[in-house]
């Protein structure tokens, strides 16, 4: 649809915001359009002569602009292309520049013409709750049919499929008094505030800070509001104490005065984006103090098929003429309950632009502003509402309404008078923004004189001032925002450096407002007559009055049912119209109704902004060890362990992965092979009770361990279940080194300090984790001592001066190390820790040395293979959290000598100590070739179907290069007693694979391999 | 997001600069007696907690601080901080006095035949008044 | 036998960035030995030995340090010390501490290749800084001395505030993160999203 274009002369209106001499041009649904610096998309859009600018959620019918700002719920569109697209903007936020490209949202296959409208007419199947009335059954028909159809008729804009391109960002600050809205009252609590000389903080969404300030009337000083609001603006610039964000929302307020704020940094400026900077900033703010200053939005009336593009509210078209110099049409009638409206027909009439009826709810009218008005030879009509309204194009424009007497509570209209307009400017009173006040429990009471609910109490330190506070005039608003300011900092403990003069104000009073929550229609809701109270979720009128007549007594079931006030809107239009319909149904008052609750966001801001820096590369902190380097130029595969990068094989020229690692393990069992094992954890425990500290902490015995020894040990939390296991050496009488899981050293710490410093207080140990000081190796195969001894050396690596199980310090290959001669994959190995700024010096070493004995670097994949080979667990694979020593099979190392350790009660719990408990065996399956899945169950009978009774599970599987077969390790009922039987486990795809229970130990039983 | 003083280093910081390690003064059978523990006892000390409306008094680690084990009476629903002492301290007297329910019986046991409880409460050195809400350092 | 391979946390990163395309300066410190000092500083015995050993008083006070010539010594906890000195000494130094210390309860151990330090600097350096944790810098008390732990970028860090003018932040992380820690301050220390807060370091 086109029409004429309404921007207004100069000469009628100069539009304060734009700058006629800079053209820009724009796209909207494609179509090129021109608009001036300082647009919104809507004010270039409106001005373009277009009206429809979006398609409702459920009806899909076609809606214009309603709002001012950030409650505009019809025009949401998005902007940007590609991986810029942003949907479910709201146009009238939205900035223009130039090349900028908006598309509407929620229609198919256009705007003027879309399918969906359909709903419309079968809109009498689609009442409140009709999701849950529709949908429900049969069930089978929800996956395939209901969720898709759903998706597609409802639903906002799309968001993008491609990878973003910018960057985000989110900073912390500290302040005393955060001020929320930047409109008089709020600048004048910065103002009080900031004379203190305390830290302050001023947030507004707009571009400018002002609030109404520019299109209301009164002075302030003497100044006009805008002046007024320049010089302040100007003053905090220069303050050092007072920070303002605009184009800044704040979007929550949590405990603690933990405060959310969502900046908008590049959105109105693509120069800015492209010279680095953040497209959107997450502020988390600490305020000592927050003020409320977050205004007030301007109510709809619900008349009938009042979202009718060319209908919007009073306040807006003001904004429209006096912003924008744009007109929300040719001729128009102004639809009001209070004194507002009046001068929103004032501003439009001086603009030039017709308006050809006043039409006023209340009977009798306060003068003042309807004088006024009548003086300017506008044509005010008392007692009455619009009961209709006619439209042309298919909706998409009206060409008038019908206006009829008004009395509170009558039903069906029968007298109507037809007056020619092709736009309604409504004013239905205002709401106070009080969503921020209730995020955190601010507690609200109904106040009779504004029709709406206002701030009451609240336990943190936070106020309310002006219009949020339901205080509408002027004078109250400036001079509640000083004091706020004032008392702030006087809270905060400081007497002013300098105090501020209380700004003084001069407006005219206001008449009173007339509650008015329907005007009733001429015909039935049925007949084409919908009353829309919450436009962005189509709930009408008729859809509340029906939830309650089925019984939904409480508001929040009205809400969920209906949808009333949910989505990116948040009631902020609709919650108070809401009430007052349900108000008018059950007659009970709306305070004894009560309000639905206020969640953040206030408005939608960006996972972008959530996000932050966390994208790409630095999505999650990745850890790497000092060989990380090498492993990449090796062309190693990652297996990420808790943060940390682990090379996990190393597949050269042609190999696949499984290549990679059969030949990385076969290196291990018949040649030699290289780990970094860095990522373990290390811990070095001293003072005089670190052994019995151990002893506490462990099941076995590490008391007995002689100096220069190591032992394995193995870990329980108190509930009797395994958590760790590491090999721990005694450096010393009173000085150990702890070697954990590579997930586990940063929790066995804690684990550590929390037992010394909560329990065992009186022991007399320190701990100190050195994970990260040390890189360290395994070297292990059958020449791994021919390596070793290639290089110089002060320690003597002979079998007799270095046993299994024992350490030595020293040096090799001018490198220091601590070299512990310990196995995890059962062939002769030693593990060698050296400062980590010489890991790669010594890695290096050791590859070049090993290189005429085939050395071959191994990941973690050979590892976990040469490991299940002999039979070791790993915590994590073998063991869920709900796994004792006991059940993997591990007793032996289950002290009973010991009168305490962690764990050791919990063992003899009826529950641990059962029969039938899931026990660890190996698997061998029948198949040599068949490689069980993790995480396969094993049933007691295979049925053709589940339910089957599960009996176990595989806990690791792998092929073994080294025996020619598959083989498993699982945790089985009873499995220990259940040595040679054969277990069934089931697969998707009605594949059952079959396996014999043997010993988890499938390789050189006898240790002979590790100990030569 | 909660504001917490750790009142062993005098810190004060986000949550999430802390760990929080669950209900106060569960006293360990095992520590005193590991030979002589009753299943139920056993079992009440690895899981029975209360989870009072109001005061509330739980562990806390300076975790990302100096590391150090503190304790914390917490109103679960202003969620206001009442006091922080020591690891190995009763509540402040003033402020147990004023737990109710589960916690008032805890602390009467805790107290009985102790007439220096109020007098050991008042020299906790570690004892730090919580600051008034969202003041900073 | 050649001697020994030394390779800094960073040595990947080549040199340190002047700034020209980050609102501060960047740089990876990596001639610093460090000690971790474990005590009880209630104990007479073991602040006298500690002060034989370094020459200096511990730092009590948490969250400060105490300088002397090319060592400083950072507040960790209440029984806790990192103790900075140049790389060549510090295996000197351990040895003296363990020796001096004797059987007094303590532990020391040398951790100068645990960490990686990243020296920011410039005026930029305290709102780096609190992009990426919760802990304003720009409050009265975060002065030059100042040593605090706390969670940068989501990994536990030690930021040292070592001097005001110019802004000279030195943030100590463990060598595994070293590589993430320096690429964030490069992605957040970019001119263009500088804020100039209450109207510092603007122009």
């Amino acid at each position: 649809m086109t029409g004429k274009p309404y921007r207004l002369p100069e000469t009628a209106a100069k539009g304060s915001r734009i700058d006629r001499s800079k053209q820009i041009s724009f796209s909207f649904d494609g179509a090129k359009m021109t608009g001036f610096t300082g647009d919104t998309v809507a004010s270039a859009v409106l001005a373009s002569g277009r009206r429809v600018m979006g398609r409702s959620f459920k009806y899909h019918r076609p809606r214009g602009l309603i709002g001012l700002g950030s409650e505009e719920m019809n025009a949401l569109i998005g902007v940007g292309e590609d991986g810029r697209k942003e949907p479910n903007l709201r146009a009238t936020q939205v900035e223009l520049y130039n090349g900028l490209t908006a598309t509407s949202q929620n229609r198919w296959p256009s705007l003027d013409f879309d399918v969906g409208i359909i709903n419309n007419k079968f809109s009498r199947f689609l009442p409140g709750g009709f999701y849950y009335k529709t949908f429900m059954w049969p069930r089978s028909f929800w996956e395939k049919v209901y969720e898709p159809f759903i998706r597609n008729a409802a639903g906002l804009g799309e968001a993008a499929r491609e990878h973003d391109p910018d960057t985000y960002e989110q900073m912390h600050v500290h302040v005393d008094v955060l001020v929320v809205g930047g409109g008089v009252s709020g600048i004048a609590a910065a103002y009080a505030a900031a004379a203190s000389g305390k830290r302050v903080m001023l947030a507004d969404e707009n571009p400018v800070l002002g609030g109404v300030a520019d299109i209301s009337a009164g002075d302030i000083d003497g100044f006009s509001q805008a002046d007024w609001v320049a010089a302040r603006s100007a003053e905090f610039e220069k303050s050092g104490n007072c920070h303002v964000l605009t184009r800044t929302t704040v979007v929550g307020h949590y405990h603690h005065n933990y405060v959310l704020a969502a900046e908008r940094v590049c959105d109105h400026d693509p120069d800015l984006l492209a010279r680095g900077a953040p497209r959107h900033r997450l502020w988390k703010i600490r305020a000592g103090k927050v003020i409320v200053a977050s205004g007030a939005l301007e109510r709809p009336i619900a008349f009938a098929n009042n979202d009718r593009p060319g209908i919007m509210m009073a306040s807006a078209a003001r904004a429209m003429v006096e912003r924008y110099a744009t007109s929300p049409g040719m001729n128009g009638v102004i639809f009001a309950n209070n004194d507002d409206g009046y001068l929103t027909a004032l501003k439009l009439h001086e603009a030039g632009v017709a308006v050809s009826r006043v039409i006023d709810v209340r009977k009798d009218v306060p003068s003042g502003m309807a004088d006024a008005a009548r003086a300017a030879g506008l044509n005010v009509q008392a007692g009455a509402a619009i009961a209709g309204v006619e439209t042309g194009a298919g909706g998409k424009q009206i060409t008038g309404v019908k206006i009829a007497p008004y009395a509170a509570g009558r039903g069906r209209v029968v007298n109507e008078e037809k007056v020619e307009c092709d736009f309604v400017a409504v004013s239905g009173g205002y709401n106070p923004v009080v969503h921020l006040w209730c995020h955190n429990g601010g507690k609200l009471r109904f106040d009779d004189d504004i029709q709406s609910f206002r701030p009451d109490r609240h336990g943190d330190p936070i106020t309310v001032v002006g219009s949020a506070n339901g205080s509408f005039d002027l004078k109250t608003c400036v001079e509640e925002g000083f004091a706020g300011g004032e008392t702030a900092a006087r809270a905060l403990g400081v007497k002013p450096a300098r105090s501020q003069k209380k700004p003084a104000v001069k407006a005219q009073g206001t008449g009173p407002i007339q509650p008015i929550w329907f005007a009733p229609a001429t015909g039935k809701y049925n007949e084409g007559n919908k009353h829309f109270i919450d436009f962005q979720n189509d709930v009408t009128a008729a859809d509340l009055e029906l939830a309650q007549r089925e019984g939904y007594e409480s508001v929040e079931h009205t809400k969920r049912y209906t949808t009333l006030g949910m989505a990116t809107d948040q009631g902020k239009t609709s919650n108070i119209n809401g009430l007052g319909i349900i108000s008018d149904a059950t007659g009970k008052r709306i305070p004894e109704i009560g309000t639905t609750t206020f969640r953040p966001p206030y408005t939608p801001y960006s996972f972008g902004s959530i996000a932050g820096t966390k994208k790409g590369e630095l999505f999650l902190p990745v850890r790497r060890t000092a060989i990380f380097d090498w492993h990449k130029k090796q062309g190693a595969t990652w297996e990420p362990v808790g943060q940390w990068r682990r090379a996990y094989c190393y597949p050269q020229a042609g190999e696949s992965k499984q290549d990679a690692i059969n030949r990385e393990i076969l290196a291990v069992r018949e040649k030699v092979g290289l780990l970094d094992a860095s990522t373990l954890g290390k811990i070095e425990i001293k003072g005089p009770d670190a052994a019995k500290l151990l002893d506490l902490v462990y099941t076995n015995m590490f008391s007995t361990l002689k100096v220069g020894k190591a032992r394995y040990g193995l870990m329980m939390n108190e509930m009797g279940f395994l958590m760790d296991d590491g090999v721990t050496v005694r450096l010393g009488d009173d000085h150990y080194l702890m070697h954990t899981t590579s997930g586990g050293a940063d929790n066995i710490v804690a684990w550590l300090e929390e037992w010394l410093q909560t329990e065992w207080t009186s022991l007399k140990v320190f701990v100190t984790p050195v994970t990260e000081q040390w890189s360290q190796f395994a070297i292990a195969g059958p020449q791994a001592r021919t390596v070793l001894d290639k290089l110089d050396s002060d320690i003597d690596l002979s079998p007799e001066a270095f046993e299994f199980m024992s350490y030595r310090e020293g040096t090799l290959a001018g490198y220091p190390v601590r070299v512990f001669r310990i196995s995890f994959s059962g062939e002769l190995s030693y593990e060698i820790a050296t400062p980590s700024g010489y890991g790669r010096g010594l890695w290096d070493a050791l590859m070049q040395a090993g290189r005429s004995e085939g050395i071959s670097a191994y990941g973690t994949e050979a590892l976990h293979v040469l490991r299940a080979e002999k039979g070791f667990i790993v915590i994590g694979d073998e063991t869920d959290g709900t796994v004792t020593p006991h059940d993997v099979g591990m007793s032996w190392a289950v002290s009973k000598k010991k009168a305490d350790f962690i764990g050791k009660r919990s063992l003899d719990q009826a529950f641990l100590a059962s029969e039938g408990r899931k026990q660890l065996v190996g698997l061998l399956t029948t198949d040599p070739q068949e490689v069980l899945p993790d995480g396969a169950y094993a049933v007691e009978t295979v049925k053709s179907a589940p339910p089957m009774k599960m009996i176990g599970h595989v806990t690791s599987s792998y092929f073994s290069p080294t025996l020619q077969r598959s083989i498993a390790m699982a945790l089985i009922e009873g499995g220990q007693g259940k040595m040679g039987e054969t277990v069934s486990f089931p697969l998707e795809g009605g594949k059952t694979v079959e396996a014999v229970i043997s010993s988890p130990v499938f390789l050189d039983a006898e240790g002979k391999r590790q100990n030569v | 997001m909660l504001i917490i003083q750790c009142p062993v280093c005098g810190a004060e910081g986000d949550e999430t600069d802390f760990h929080c390690g669950g209900q106060a003064h569960i006293a360990r059978p095992a520590t005193s007696d590991p030979d002589n523990i009753a299943d139920g006892d056993q079992r009440d000390y690895l899981f029975m907690r209360f989870n009072p409306k109001g005061l509330h008094f739980e562990r806390w680690r300076c975790d990302r601080g100096c590391g150090k084990w503190f304790h914390a009476a917490r109103d679960t629903v202003s969620l206001e901080f009442k006091a922080y002492y020591g690891i190995t301290e009763l509540p402040p007297a003033d402020v147990m006095k004023q737990a109710t329910g589960q916690w008032a019986d805890f602390f009467k046991q805790a107290t009985a035949g102790r007439p220096a409880a109020k007098k050991a409460a008042k020299k906790t050195p570690a004892r730090k008044t919580a600051p008034a809400k969202a003041k900073k350092s | 036998m050649s001697d020994a391979v030394y390779t800094s946390p960073l040595a990947h990163v080549a040199g340190s960035r002047d700034g020209a395309d980050l609102s501060i300066s960047i740089s990876e410190v990596s001639d610093r030995g460090m000690i971790d000092l474990r005590g009880e500083a209630g104990s007479v015995k073991f602040r006298q030995a500690a002060k034989a050993a370094l020459g200096i008083d511990l730092p009590l006070k948490p969250r400060t340090t105490a300088v002397k010539g090319d060592m400083t010594v950072l507040w960790l906890s209440v029984d806790q010390w990192l103790v900075c000195c140049p790389r060549n000494k510090a295996g000197v130094l351990t040895d003296k501490l363990r020796k001096n210390l004797g059987t007094v309860h303590s532990l020391v151990v040398d951790v100068s290749d645990a960490r990686a330090i990243i020296r920011l600097e410039g005026d930029n350096a305290r709102e780096v800084m609190m992009k990426g944790s919760s802990i304003d810098f720009t409050l009265p008390d975060y002065k030059a001395g100042l040593v605090r732990r706390l969670v940068f970028a989501e990994i536990a860090a030690l930021a040292h505030i070592v001097t005001d003018k110019p802004c000279v932040i030195d943030i100590y992380v463990f060598r595994s993160y070293a590589d993430y820690t320096w690429k964030w301050i490069e992605a957040t220390a970019k001119p263009a999203a500088t804020i100039g807060l209450f109207g510092a370091g603007s122009q």
